[in-house]
């Protein structure tokens, strides 16, 4: 009798330190543990962002990999001509954004061809040939881009 | 490319070979092609004779096609860029 008493106290301190009743608790001690940290890693992320962001002398270098500054018609109308003034058959000098490129620049229809690619490549899109042909001035192809992008005034 | 060739076709030709010889991942040959393609254009620009231009064009159109093989073939055996090429 007094050893089946033994056995099955035994027993009994053998199921109850089995793994079936403990891991659940450790599990749910491990994870208040990491939501903690995770809560102060947060805080202190924040702190440092609030700090660093309002001080206005330490810049952040942040750099967007998605997009560039928004455009405008000013930006569009720097970047186009510049693209003129660098291309070479174009004299920096007689440029202006309503100047015609064959009549006042001298230009002919290959190098205008040569423009228009230039101007592809700078803005990312491709103009098709029937709307190329139109754009004979900086103006119109100023005016083409905004379109294009859905910039207004 | 029997009947005339417009003056579209002519320039959008110009913008394909150029286009495609932007990709020549050799340097020489891809400045090669661009002089080529522009000296080419240029010496021609004044052509009339309608049998002449379709000739050209048809020379144009067969050396696009040698510019796409050879930009493939480029690509299979590269090599490293020359010193010019790495400014920046």
């Amino acid at each position: 009798m007094a050893a089946a008493n033994i056995a099955r106290s035994a027993l009994r301190g053998l199921l109850r330190s089995s793994t079936t009743i403990r891991t659940p608790v450790v599990c749910r001690l491990s994870t208040v543990v990491l939501q903690q940290k995770f809560s102060t890693i947060n805080a202190a992320l924040k702190a440092y962002n609030t700090q660093y962001l309002q001080n206005g002398a330490q810049n952040i270098s942040v750099r967007n990999y998605s997009g560039g500054p928004p455009l405008t018609l000013e930006l569009i109308k720097s970047r186009v001509l510049l693209v003129l003034q660098l291309y070479d058959k174009i004299n920096p000098e007689k440029l202006s954004v309503d100047c015609h490129f064959m009549n006042d620049l001298g230009l002919d229809s290959l190098d205008h061809v040569e423009v228009i690619m230039a101007m592809e490549d700078e803005f990312g899109f491709e103009i098709p040939d029937g709307d190329a042909e139109r754009l004979v001035r900086p103006k119109d192809i100023i005016q083409y881009i905004a379109d294009k992008e859905d910039i207004y005034e | 490319m029997s009947s005339g060739v417009t003056k579209q076709q002519v320039l959008s030709m110009y913008k394909l070979l150029l286009r495609e010889a932007v990709k020549f991942p050799n340097y020489n040959f891809r400045s090669y092609a661009l002089r080529r393609i522009r000296d080419g254009f240029k010496e021609n620009k004044a052509l009339t004779d309608l049998k002449q231009i379709n000739q050209q064009y048809d020379f144009a159109t067969e050396n696009l096609n040698i510019i796409k093989r050879q930009v493939i073939v480029g690509d299979l055996y590269r090599t490293d860029k020359l010193v010019i090429e790495n400014i920046q």
